[in-house]
Order: structure tokens, then sequence, then C-alpha cells
């Protein structure tokens, strides 16, 4: 990059300064996994089962191992039979997985071998040739009928039920007594996909000579992916590198070891030692990676005539397919963001992540709030409404405020929710529109949400760690284990880096991330990484900083604590004076004399407390971000169709370090919403997806974006660096309900299943008449 | 040996008659720059300029386009200094993850050549065949407008 002394880069917190990475971007030059060739390698593919449940008899790879260009195959043999689960720490019992399977399937597409091949046709002929001998078992695809006795039993879990979580606070019957106005709803949630453009891909090679492996991988977690590989291949974490190239989005969908991480390490092991390359087809991302759940919402409400939400009761219950996956934290983040955003006391409502012959629903952008948001602040109006209110007063005098502990014990402490409602009712002109505009048949939706800033669900800690490295011409490599997908966190967290050392962001160079170089970073999700990351980031800045500092204080014989770098300069801060440049400073660290390396540190790991899963008490992030998103839309009435006119967004993000990328985060959110509200829908027969392609399955294009106004509001967060909190996916949480409660203000229907078809407004529309 | 022309330099292949353009821009001749998410012409990824027409790479036989003028997103730039279309997506943070970002800089490319000042609905129209994921529709909007208005006026 050419070296520019503009002030954005000597202050780029607060900037929107070009991103650190943009370049290879935009020429091509960037390299993902998905372009990645070495040596000999070998093309891997996996052994996937035809049945939704069956137990496996026998498999016989005899008739596979004679094809010519067939390196190695893979089965349970070959494994250790270890188990894995993504949320393990917390809940044991959800570690119900295995890379390869060795007495059952359970899904369309569940994995119980590999093979490498010298190229994709050999590879697809070999697995033709395996012969696997199967029991069909019966199979269960609905999870309210798998939780029945009798159903069929998926593991041992007792009907079927992985996880019950309970809440239950206050008193419940008293609240829905003295309530003035009950109202039942349930509301129905399909599954989506992630769809991030590049696929699952990795190369997983193997050295004999030093029983190590090296996984160059498409993820949202090295660290992570790291130890599930550790854990199943009975290997130390340091013998396990795990190499983030740039990756193609995630979206909560690499956020885990898959089977064909596992196999691509073993079968290379097996093979010798070459690389193996394993890259899903659109087709297998669609079907065999992971997936949203589906939910069913039953909400039971009550409210005072005056607007006093009274109670919330009900349950959930979320369809986890055939493994539990990341299912305990998308179940728990689904039913603690209702805590985050209302003053609640009475609240009862138990979810269930209940086991099907289904493919397995995961982690994916917004971890249970998006199925929440919908419920819930659909909800929400319904109850305003029967109370005569208007939706706007009744949420002000409902939500949570900044500087509180709510009922669950969860320490709320910056909070611009009030803020961002009055912003956005404000930019969309709400008071003179809502309900106004139905005969022109169009309507205005408001809809709230709060998310979590790292959330210490997934293990015992949630740290980050950063390492500043000053080199001896004064250039600086910036290590980190935070993984960018997409997100824009090595331009964030650089320009945190820049801010704190008070040097030019120009100066900036980062590694991101591997886990043999890189310090430790849990990994992106929970929209963390600005947050805790940026923690860690600015604090191994400080610590950069005060080393120079402290031979200047030498040399100089001045207070170290009258020293401070500010925009390229070292400057004595009692008399403002410049004393030398960063240039010459530095230089002076690596003179004659002093002959010291600068190496900054930092460790993060946010305050929190455990939450207790048996109550669902505790405070699970060291921060909440909040907004208020208000949809204007225009129906159809002959043919049922929605068009979205405009969204506002008003978004407490703490402090914008790069509000040009900030507005990106929250305009793709809102379109994956859109697209989640209108179109989205992965669908599935007998346990089969049946639309696992870009035809079928519809997405937001270019020609339904439609305009978008974002309105930041920095609360300047306690413990943000600089202010900052996270906000990568809060956008997507209350677009359906606001779209929905939009098409209720313009022509009076309530649509509680997604997505929103115009087949669905108009049967509304008819049975309203 | 077929002569394939791309990014003004020649390539002499030998061709097995059945491959892609994007099998052999990709595999053959490593302009990995060309990405694909679906190969079965549904995300725009693949989209290269052939005689400064948008195609689809991954339903383009090479053969077919022996002869023509290939532009691949490693063509664009020249040396250091990047084509208008790709400063203005990386000003205006037209750029997420970036896996898209070849296929509509190429697109917008061949939309600004015949068109420098196209309306907003002829913008979305003209990458209606492209998917961001990420979401970056407006800011992707925002840039080939930027770029038209820097292209005319540097004629």
């Amino acid at each position: 990059m050419t070296k520019r002394s503009d002030d954005i880069f000597l202050n780029p917190v607060g900037q929107s300064v070009p991103r650190i990475d943009g370049r290879g971007f935009v020429t091509g030059e960037t390299k993902y996994t998905f372009d990645m060739k070495l040596p000999g390698m070998l093309v891997g593919k996996m052994l996937r089962s035809p049945h939704a449940h069956a137990k496996i008899l026998s498999i016989d790879t005899s008739k596979a191992e004679k094809l010519p260009g067939v390196k190695a195959i893979i089965t349970s043999k070959d494994t250790l039979g270890v188990k894995f689960g993504s949320n393990e720490f917390f809940f044991p019992q959800t570690a119900d997985q295995q890379a390869l399977e060795d007495d059952k399937v359970r899904y369309i597409g569940d994995e119980l071998g590999a093979v490498a091949a010298i190229d994709e046709e050999t590879a697809d002929n070999a697995l033709n040739l395996i012969d696997v001998k199967y029991e069909i078992l019966p199979a269960v695809f609905d999870a309210v009928e798998a939780m029945k006795p009798g159903a069929p039993q998926i593991h041992e879990a007792r009907n079927n039920i992985a996880l019950i979580l309970p809440t239950n606070f206050g008193n419940i019957e008293r609240a829905l007594k003295e309530s003035d106005y009950v109202r039942e709803d349930t509301f129905y949630l399909p599954s989506a996909a992630h769809t991030c453009m590049e696929p699952h891909v990795c190369i997983g090679q193997f050295e004999t000579s030093s029983n190590s492996l090296t996984l160059w991988l498409s993820t949202q977690a090295p660290f992570k992916v790291r130890e599930t590989l550790a854990k199943c291949l009975k290997m130390d974490l340091s013998d396990v590198r795990v190499i983030k190239l740039a990756t193609g989005g995630g979206f909560g969908g690499k956020l885990e070891m898959l089977p064909m991480d596992f196999a691509a390490c073993l079968l290379s092991k097996k093979a010798g030692g070459v690389p193996v390359k394993i890259c899903y087809s659109r087709e297998e991302e669609f079907s065999f990676s992971r997936r949203k759940h589906p939910m069913v919402y039953k909400l039971k409400s009550g409210v005072k005539k005056d607007g006093t939400l009274m109670a919330i009761t009900g349950e959930i219950i979320a369809d986890g397919g055939a493994y539990c996956s990341y299912g305990p934290t998308v179940l728990a983040a689904a039913m603690m963001r209702i805590f985050m955003v209302y003053k609640i006391a009475n609240f009862r409502v138990t979810g269930y992540r209940v086991y099907t012959n289904n493919p397995i629903s995961g982690a994916i952008r917004g971890f249970g709030g998006v199925q929440s948001g919908f419920a819930v602040e659909s909800h929400m109006d319904m109850l305003a409404e029967g109370i005569g209110m208007d939706p706007v007063t009744f949420r002000l005098k409902n939500i949570t405020g900044p500087n509180m502990t709510v009922t669950n014990k969860m320490i709320i402490t910056s909070n611009g929710l009030k803020e961002c409602i009055e912003k956005a009712t404000a930019a969309c002109d709400w008071a003179k529109k809502y309900g106004k505009q139905k005969h022109l048949k169009k309507g205005l939706g408001l809809g709230i949400a709060a998310d979590v800033m790292g959330s210490k669900m997934y293990k015992s800690h949630e740290s980050a760690g950063s390492v500043i490295k000053i080199e001896e011409d004064g250039s600086i490599h910036f290590f980190t284990g935070a993984a960018d997908t997409g997100q824009g966190s090595n331009t964030a967290l650089s320009q945190i880096a820049a801010q704190e050392l008070g040097i030019s962001y120009n100066r900036i160079k980062i590694t991101a991330a591997d886990t043999a170089i890189t310090p430790f970073d849990t990994g992106s999700f929970a929209s963390r990484v600005t947050f805790i990351s940026g923690n860690a980031t600015k604090l191994a800045a400080a610590d950069a900083k005060r080393q120079i500092l402290e031979i200047i204080a030498k040399e100089k014989n001045i207070d170290v604590q009258h020293l401070d770098i500010q925009a390229e300069q070292v400057v004595n801060t009692q008399t403002n004076a410049p004393l030398m440049t960063f240039d010459k400073a530095v230089e002076l660290c690596y003179s004659f004399n002093y002959g010291t390396q600068i190496i900054g540190r930092g460790s993060y790991n946010p305050t929190t407390t455990p939450v207790d899963f048996r109550t669902g008490e505790g405070n699970v992030s060291a921060s909440y971000g909040f907004e208020a998103q208000i949809a204007e839309v225009e129906v159809n009435t002959d043919t049922g169709h929605v068009k979205i006119l405009k969204m506002w967004d008003a978004h407490d993000v703490g402090k914008a370090i790069n509000p040009q990328s900030v507005k990106g985060q929250i305009e793709g959110s809102l379109f994956m919403g859109i697209g989640y509200t209108l179109w989205e829908n992965l669908q599935f027969e007998e346990g089969r997806v049946i639309n696992p392609n870009f035809a079928n399955y519809r997405m937001a294009r270019s020609v339904n974006a439609c305009p978008v106004e974002s309105i930041l509001v920095e609360t300047n967060d306690p413990q943000g660096p600089f202010g900052a909190k996270g906000m990568g996916e809060a956008a997507l949480l209350p677009t359906a309900a606001a779209i929905a409660n939009a098409i209720y203000d313009a022509v009076g229907v309530r649509i509680k299943d997604l997505p929103i078809t115009p087949e669905k407004v108009l049967k509304a529309l008819k049975e309203k008449i | 040996m077929t002569r394939l022309r791309i990014n003004n330099k020649m390539y002499d292949i030998e061709l097995k008659g059945h491959e892609t353009l994007l099998e052999v821009l990709r595999e053959t001749l490593g302009f990995t720059g060309t990405k694909t998410a679906c190969t079965e012409a549904e995300c725009g990824a693949c989209t290269v300029l052939v005689n400064g027409k948008a195609i689809l790479s991954c339903i383009t036989l090479a053969i077919e386009v022996a002869g023509s003028e290939i532009l691949t997103i490693e063509g664009l730039s020249k040396g250091e200094e990047l084509h208008p279309i790709q400063q203005a997506f990386l000003d205006k943070g037209a750029v997420q993850c970036g896996f898209c970002a070849p296929g509509f800089i190429l697109s917008a490319k061949a939309l600004l050549d015949k068109n420098p000042e196209p309306s907003l609905d002829e913008i979305k129209r003209s990458l209606d065949g492209h998917v961001c994921r990420c979401g970056g529709y407006l800011k992707i909007f925002d840039a080939i407008q930027a770029a038209g208005e820097q292209l005319k006026n540097n004629d």
C-alpha cells in the first residue's frame, strides 16, 4: 500500500479506512483454500449414507482398493472412535458424533468413510465400488413426532430430546391473572442454509517423521478445529497446525471440524503423507454441511392495559437433526436474547432440542436469535394491538436500559436501545405513517433485538491473544488468531492496533490466522471479534508502546509516565513537546546500546458469570449490542407480493471502529434477513434436501436490494476497545418481524410462518374477508 | 493445440475437447482469480469477459472461445494501478469476503463499457445473475456508479 499521511491513517479508529487486505480481493490475487494446489495433491471424497437411519452391517472396500489411481481408503476401522461435539465443555452428553460412524448412520449424508485418489473421477468411481450393507431402521423427520413415546430412537437420549433448557422466573400464574390481556401464538420457522460463496474446503497433510499434521482450511475458527482434530486423532495441540487462508464467508457454517477435515488428514497419513484436498460441491454444501434449526415457538404472554409486560411463557422445539453440533448454544441464545431486550420479571420458557433423522442443525448467523426475533417481536406487536397501544410506545415502556441486572442475572452496562428506537422511528416518520397508509396498502413495522458480544457458552474461557512485533525499520507485524471471513476484522483490529500505538495504519502488516504462529483465539462467532480480540489487540499495542517508551525515558531521562506516542511522534505529555519521530524511537530501541526486541503481547478474557443451564441464570457476555429495525413495505393484494420499500436500522455499536465496514455488516445482515423472511427455505423430503442449488434455494439478489438507512448509535461501552461492541449478527435478528409487522400494518394480515410467500399472504387476505 | 488469447497474451493448450473455460483458466493456467460457487450457471462468480461481453466460464467450453479476446480479473489492472472499477470497489467498501468480487467487477466492466452512466435499475438488473452472500449489494451499486463517473471523466 502506498504510504499516505492523511489524518484518517494516523488516527484510524472511527475512520472508514480501506480494507487492509482489500487489493488482493479486487485483483484476484488473494488465495483461498479453494485455489490452493500442493505438489502431489490427491482428491478426497466422502463416503455417505444414502439412508436416513440404518445400522451399518459391513463395509467392503476391497474392490475400490484395487482401482488404479486410488491411494487411500478410510473407514471407522482406521479411527480411534472418539466422539466429538461443539458444546461438550458445558454439555458433555452432546459429544455425539464420530468423524466416521461405525455402528449406525443417522441422516442422509452421514459419513462412514472416505477415499483419496489421483482425480475426482477416480475418487467417485472408488466410492461406487465400496459395498456397504445396511439394515434400514425406521426414521423420524419431525421434531414433535420424534418426542412422542415409541418414536424411532436415534441416540440414547430419552424421547430423542438431546437437551432441555428450562427457565422459570417470578410467579407466572399470578402475573397472567393480573394481566388485562393474554394471548397465545405459535410461530413456525423453517431451515435455511449458510450458502457461503466459498464452499467447505480443506487440504490435509500428515508428516510421518514428526508425527504432525497441517490442515489448510476455509474456516471461522482455526483453533476450535485444531482442538477437535487433536481430540479425535489423540495428538498434541502443537502437532496439529491449522492454517486459515482467505475465507469466502462463514456465517456460522465454518465454526467446527467437519468429518471431511478429519478425513483429509487421515487419508494423507494413510497415503504416505501426500496432501489430500476435499472440496464440497454446492449440492454437498446445501445437503451435508450444517443448517439452521427449524423451530416451533409456542408463546403465551400477558400485558396490563397500561402496557406493562407481565409474563412471557411458552416452549421452543428445535429440530436438531442427527447430531448436536452447536445446538445447545443455539437454543440457549434463542431464549436468553429475550431477557436482554425486555424487562420481564415473570418468565417461563422451556427449550427442547430434539434429534431427528434430518441433516445436522448447527450455528448460523444469529445463533437462534433470528428464529427468536421473528416469534417474539411478532408476538409483542400482537400484544400491543390487543391493548390498543402503539407498538413503539409499548416497546419503550418495556425495554431494558443501561446499567441494569436483568431477571436472569445478565449484567447490561451500555445500552442504547431507547435511542435506537427513537432514532429509527424519527427517521422513518413513524408518527405520521404508522397505521395511516392502509389505503395505499403500505405499512411500517418495528422489530428490536439484542446480541451478545462473545459468550462463555463454548468453553471454559473465551480469550483472545494478540502479538505486535515492531521490526527494526519501524514496520509492524501484527499477529492475531481472529479469523476474518469477510466481516473485516483484519482491518478493524489493525485500526485498533495503530490507534493505540499512535502510528499510521499503513505501517501494519497482519498475519491471521495460523495455529502454529498466531496466539489463540476462540474464533469468529457471537459477534465477539471486535470486542474480545479488539481488547487483546489494544493491550498488545499498549504493551509494545510501553516497551518503546521505557527506552526513550531512559535515554531522555524523563519519567515514562509523561511519554506517549501520538500521530507518529513521541511526545512529552507534560509539555506537549514532540521529542522524536516513531522511526527514530524504533531506531533507538534497536541501537548498539539498547538492542531491545519490541514485542507486545495482549490477552483478554471477558468478565462474565457462568450460566447455570438448569435455570438460565448467569451473565453470558461482558457487553451487549442493541438495535431497532423498521421495514416499510407495499403489499400487492391481487398477487400477495410483498415489496420492501426501505429498511431503517438504528444500531448501538458502542463505537464504530470503521463506519463503512459497520454499515456493510448491517446491510449484509439485513439482506440475509430479508431472504429468510421472504424466500429462503431449505426443504426436505424424508430427510433429503430437495432444493440443493441456487436455482431452487432463493436468496436476496441485486434486484431485491432495497434502500437501507443505517443509523449508528455510539454508547461508548465501558469495556469495549475504544468503546466498541460487536455487531455482525444483530441486524439479522429483527428483520423478519419488522417485515411481518409492516405487512400487518399495510393489509391487516398476520403471517406466523416463514417464509412469507405471496401464496400465504393471498390466503390470509382471503380468510380475512 | 488450441490458441487462447487471455489478458492480451497467447496460450497454446492441448484441449481434451470437453473442458470448460473455467477449468482451463483455473486448473491448467492458474488464473485462480476466476471463482465458482456452483458450476451450474447460477452464481456469477465465474464471470469473465469474452470480446467485452460478460459470460459464465463454467458453462462455456474453452474450445468455443478460441480466437476470442478473453479478459479475466488478473488482466484488469495496469501493474500497480488498479482499474477504476477495482479502486471504486475498495473505496466504497463493496468487498467483504471477496469471493464474488471478480465476477461482479467484470460484469460491471461489461456494463460500464457500454453505458458509463447506468441508472440504479440498470445496474441492479445487470447484476441479477450474481450472488453476494455477504450482502454488499448496495455498496457494489455505489462502486459501479462511482467508477462510471471516473471512467467518463477519464475519457
